[in-house]
Formats: C-alpha cells, sequence, structure tokens
C-alpha cells in the first residue's frame, strides 16, 4: 500500500456508528427509567444520557480500536506486515455493516420498546428488589424477543463486516485469504457466540454481556 | 225460828257488796302475770310505703286463766292496716297466744314506736311500745370491671357488684340486664337472699351493635314489697387503647403476568394479640391465585410477618388491602389500609410472538448480506 493511512474516513464511519448507538441505548433506557420512575422521579433523562454515552465511547473503543488491535495482533502471527494505523484505517470502514445493523436494531427497538412490561418499583427498601425486577423484566416476553431479533441482526451484519474485514486485512497486513479470514474469524466468532447464547439460552458469559 | 225475808235479802247484799274488793284484787294479780315475752317484725327494717306484719306473742305466767277482751295496735304513725283483736278469750295459765298485725310504714325514714295494746276484760290493760324502723337505704350497684371502650360486634364483659347496706336482709334478689341491641348474657342473674353488709359479683358478657346504655337493674324483696334499683352503664364505641393494631409495611406491588403482586409485612403494633389474622384485597380490586387471600394466623404484640397477595385492577392508583383478625375473645375485626400501586403496563398482554415486519428484515438482511458475500468471494 503506497498511499498514506488516512483516518478522516474510518473516523467519520466509527462516529456515525457511536452516535447510532449512542440513541439506541437511549432509547433502551427508557425502560429501566420507567422502572424506577417511583423513585427517582426526574432521573429518567439522566440514566438516558448517561447510557447513551458510555454506548458512544463502547462503540469507538470496542468495535473500532479494540477490534483492529485484536486483528493486528493476531496477524503478527500469520507474519502480518503493515502498521496499526493502517488497520485501523482499514477495518473503520469495515464498520459500515455493524453501523447499519444498529440502525435497523433502533428502528426495531422503537416497535419493541412500548411493548416491553416494566416492572415499577415503588415503596422499596429491600434492594434484593431491584435484582428481581431486573430479573422480571429480563424475561418479559418482549424484551426477550427484542434482544434475541436484535442479536440475529447484529450477528448477520457482523458477518458482513467480517467479510469486509478479512479483505482489508488482506491488503492491510499482507496476508493471505486464509490468513486473514483466520484472523478475523476467531474473535468475530467469539464474538457472535457471546451475542447468540446469552440472547437465546439465557446463559451470561463471563463479562456479563 | 223463822228468818225475815227482808233480812235474807240484806245479807246477801252485804255479802256481795264484802266479796267484789276481794275478786277484784285476784284478777289484777292474775293480769299481772301476762306479758309480752316475743315480737317478730317482719321486715325487720322498713322503706317508706313498705307494709309489714307485727306478731306479738304473750305469755300468761300466772296460775290462774284471764280474760282478754281486747287486743290492738296504734299511734306511732305508722298505719295500721288490721282489725283489732275485739272478741273477748282467755289465755290459760301458762299459755302462750300471738296477736298479727299488718301495719303500712307511711312515714319517713326514722323510728317510731306504735303501741300494742291488751285489754284484759277484768283487770286493766297491758300497753307494750314497739319500735319500727323505718330506713329508705337501697341496694348499691357499683360496675367493678368494663373495657374502656366497647366496639361493634365485639363481646366484652362486665363486672358487677349488687351490695346490701341495710341492716336486715333482702330476699329474692334478682339481677336484670337490658338494652336495646347489647344481646347481653346472661339477661338476668338470680342471687336471692343477701344478708346485711354481704354483696355479690354478677358478671355479664354484652355484644353491642350500636351505642347506648346498658340498663343494669336488681329486683329484690323487703319482707312482702318489691323493691328495684337501677345503674345505667352507658356503651360508647370507639378504640381501644390495647387492642390489637396490624400494620402493613415494606409493601412493594409490582405487575406482572396479568396481575399486580404485593408483598410486605404485617405488623402488630398493639398490645393484644391478633389471632387468625388474615389479608385480601377489596373492591375494585379482584383477587386471584395463587394469593387471593394471605392467612398469617397468631401475631402476638410487636410480632410480625410477611404477606403475598395477587389481584387485578384496572384505573386505580390506590387500592384498600383488608387486614381479618380475631381478639381473644373471636371478636372479629377489620381494618382497611389504602395502599398505593403503580401504573399498570399491559403493552404485551398480547404479545403474539416476532411480528411479521421483523421476521422480514432479518430474513432479507440475511440474503442480502448472504449474497454480498458470495459475490465478493466469487468476484475474487
Amino acid at each position: 500500500m503506497k498511499e498514506p493511512e488516512d483516518l478522516k474516513l474510518p473516523g467519520l464511519i466509527a462516529l456515525v456508528g457511536a452516535a447510532v448507538a449512542a440513541g439506541a441505548a437511549y432509547i433502551i433506557s427508557g425502560t429501566y427509567s420507567e422502572m424506577f420512575s417511583e423513585l427517582a422521579g426526574g432521573m429518567g433523562p439522566i440514566i438516558g444520557v448517561i447510557s447513551a454515552i458510555s454506548a458512544f465511547f463502547v462503540f469507538i473503543i470496542i468495535w473500532w480500536i479494540i477490534f483492529a488491535a485484536i486483528f493486528y495482533g493476531l496477524s503478527l502471527a500469520f507474519g502480518g506486515k503493515g502498521t496499526f494505523k493502517r488497520t485501523l484505517e482499514f477495518s473503520g470502514i469495515g464498520l459500515i455493516p455493524i453501523i447499519l445493523g444498529t440502525i435497523i436494531s433502533l428502528l426495531i427497538s422503537l416497535y419493541y420498546v412500548p411493548l416491553i412490561e416494566v416492572p415499577v418499583i415503588s415503596g422499596i427498601t429491600d434492594p434484593a428488589v431491584i435484582q428481581e425486577a431486573m430479573s422480571q423484566m429480563m424475561e418479559d416476553p418482549a424484551f426477550r424477543e427484542f434482544t434475541q431479533v436484535s442479536s440475529l441482526i447484529s450477528v448477520i451484519f457482523l458477518v458482513w463486516s467480517a467479510n469486509l474485514w478479512i479483505f482489508a486485512l488482506k491488503h492491510a497486513r499482507n496476508l493471505t485469504m486464509k490468513q486473514a479470514a483466520l484472523t478475523v474469524l476467531i474473535p468475530v466468532v467469539i464474538c457472535i457466540l457471546v451475542i447468540l447464547v446469552p440472547a437465546f439460552t439465557g446463559i451470561s458469559l463471563p463479562g456479563g454481556i | 225460828m223463822r228468818l225475815h225475808p227482808s233480812f235474807i235479802g240484806t245479807f246477801l247484799c252485804i255479802c256481795a257488796i264484802l266479796a267484789v274488793p276481794v275478786m277484784a284484787q285476784d284478777d289484777s294479780a292474775a293480769a299481772a302475770q301476762v306479758a309480752v315475752t316475743n315480737v317478730i317484725i317482719d321486715p325487720a327494717i322498713f322503706f317508706e310505703d313498705d307494709t309489714g306484719i307485727i306478731n306479738v306473742e304473750i305469755t300468761n305466767n300466772g296460775a290462774q286463766s284471764v280474760a282478754i277482751r281486747r287486743a290492738t295496735i296504734y299511734g306511732g304513725d305508722v298505719t295500721v292496716l288490721s282489725q283489732s283483736y275485739d272478741t273477748t278469750t282467755v289465755i290459760g295459765a301458762g299459755n302462750r297466744m300471738t296477736f298479727s298485725f299488718t301495719i303500712k310504714a307511711d312515714v319517713p325514714p326514722g323510728i317510731y314506736y306504735p303501741y300494742f295494746s291488751l285489754d284484759f276484760r277484768d283487770a286493766g290493760y297491758l300497753r307494750y311500745p314497739i319500735p319500727i324502723r323505718v330506713d329508705n337505704q337501697p341496694l348499691t350497684l357499683a360496675v367493678l370491671n368494663k373495657p374502656d371502650v366497647f366496639s361493634e360486634g365485639r363481646k366484652d364483659r362486665v363486672d358487677i357488684l349488687v351490695g346490701n347496706p341495710r341492716d336486715n336482709p333482702v330476699s329474692g334478689t334478682v339481677v336484670n340486664f337490658m338494652g336495646s341491641r347489647m344481646d347481653p348474657v346472661p339477661s338476668s342473674y338470680f342471687i336471692g337472699n343477701l344478708d346485711p353488709d354481704q354483696s355479690r359479683q354478677v358478671s355479664v358478657n354484652i355484644t353491642p351493635e350500636d351505642p347506648g346504655n346498658l340498663q343494669i337493674l336488681v329486683e329484690y324483696k323487703n319482707g312482702i314489697n318489691d323493691h328495684t334499683d337501677s345503674l345505667t352503664l352507658p356503651v360508647r364505641f370507639g378504640e381501644s387503647k390495647t387492642e390489637a393494631n396490624p400494620v402493613l409495611t415494606n409493601i412493594v406491588v409490582e405487575y406482572g403476568n396479568g396481575h399486580y403482586t404485593m408483598t410486605g409485612d404485617v405488623y402488630n403494633a398493639g398490645l393484644e394479640v391478633a389471632n387468625s389474622v388474615l389479608l385480601t384485597t377489596r373492591s375494585p380490586t379482584t383477587p386471584v391465585d395463587p394469593y387471593r387471600n394471605y392467612v398469617v394466623g397468631s401475631l402476638q404484640p410487636d410480632d410480625f410477618s410477611s404477606y403475598e397477595l395477587t389481584f387485578t385492577a384496572s384505573d386505580v392508583s390506590e387500592i384498600p388491602v383488608a387486614i381479618e383478625y380475631r381478639d381473644i375473645d373471636g371478636n372479629p375485626f377489620e381494618k382497611v389500609s389504602m395502599v398505593s400501586i403503580p401504573p399498570k403496563n399491559t403493552k404485551n398482554e398480547e404479545n403474539p410472538g416476532i411480528a411479521l415486519p421483523v421476521i422480514v428484515i432479518i430474513v432479507v438482511s440475511a440474503a442480502v448480506i448472504g449474497g454480498a458475500i458470495w459475490y465478493s468471494w466469487k468476484k475474487r
């Protein structure tokens, strides 16, 4: 690759993706705000803003920087050549499908969130009740269905991103297709498992996703 | 010798004249042996306007019979209702005779002395004062024990003391309990004789349905005279200072699976035990399984128990929760507490599953992406 690395476009893509993730998080946080409406009073918007800010930075850090770092580190095992900045540039462009998937999940959340039955907690004195109420919301049919649907969409578009990342890694790190595929699929498959297993089995994996 | 008739007549007259003082002296001596030996007054002490009997017993302690012409009672302000003994009779030597008189003590309280008078046919009379006491002191009625307040439908015990402060016994004493919608048990209590300075305790259980008065009426006889005395006990409703007081605390209300679930603690903040404690929700709610009611059982003072209720409700923010319990006598009580409930969220009551548009989006996305991936690899 002779062209100098340019992070403007991938950076812009990551920012757009982070903004979309933040919007989705704000909408989802509305259910939690409703749960604590009796206790927190006007805390709903604050909870939403905190959720949005968290999702914004988590998207940039995890989906772009950490994934690029993982790709860079794994490609070292295959004798990959090229700078991390180049890997960051190419993997950032591969975020477009993930952003599309997040947008679709956001739109679907507009349908599901009003359906979620939120237990409103009042007169609470036992912290265990909060946990029980959270569990009850997690077991809500609409919430569970939304989790499964959004997980499926995330996985579908993550596969698309993985396909882009394979080609991107091949060029960014001078790898063969097989090496690039292994470099990308190892973390992506793990990520897919982390997304799908809790969503469809209810089993929480380490990390609590 | 032949006596002249006029001489005989004169002689007999002289003898007769000489014999009269001798006979009069014999009759007075015999009458002096007659004495009043016993007086029985029934009742011993009269109420004003009471009627009674005086029995006067006389005894002839002499060796000769004594003729009695009349026996009566008079004076002393009391009214003698019976007739005098006006028929001449004779009381033999060593014999006793009783005269009965009915009197009415229509005089104010005090001591009166009517006279018993005995007229001898042949010698003077005997006068004997009989003391009659008139006292209007009635039996005393006192409430020994009663609850501070009464409650509707609650059975409470009232202890009464009936005392006789008079100096004579009364008989046939009966205590009656009366009151509208009081349901006294027993309705009356027979005591019978009540001697001077004696008392008897009587207990009655009442279950008032309305506030009012409990009339305690004691009936008794003084001799043959009926008397009554009464006491009125106000029956006022209110909250007892020591009764059980179940209070709901730590209330958590959640909505899920189509119904509300209320959990919390019920605490007995009173000083008496609450038995058979049962919780349920009242209209406008509809109790549903699995916890339509929650039976806590017995709650000692300062004791508590957790509970759980399930119910449905629409368009209400507060619901009544009824706590039913009984006291140690089994009297039922009910306390209703209002509890706020959160707004019901029934948005996914009829969640039909994944919506068709969502399925279409997933399938189309998968197809498009799959096609794109296939195309990219084919193109390579």
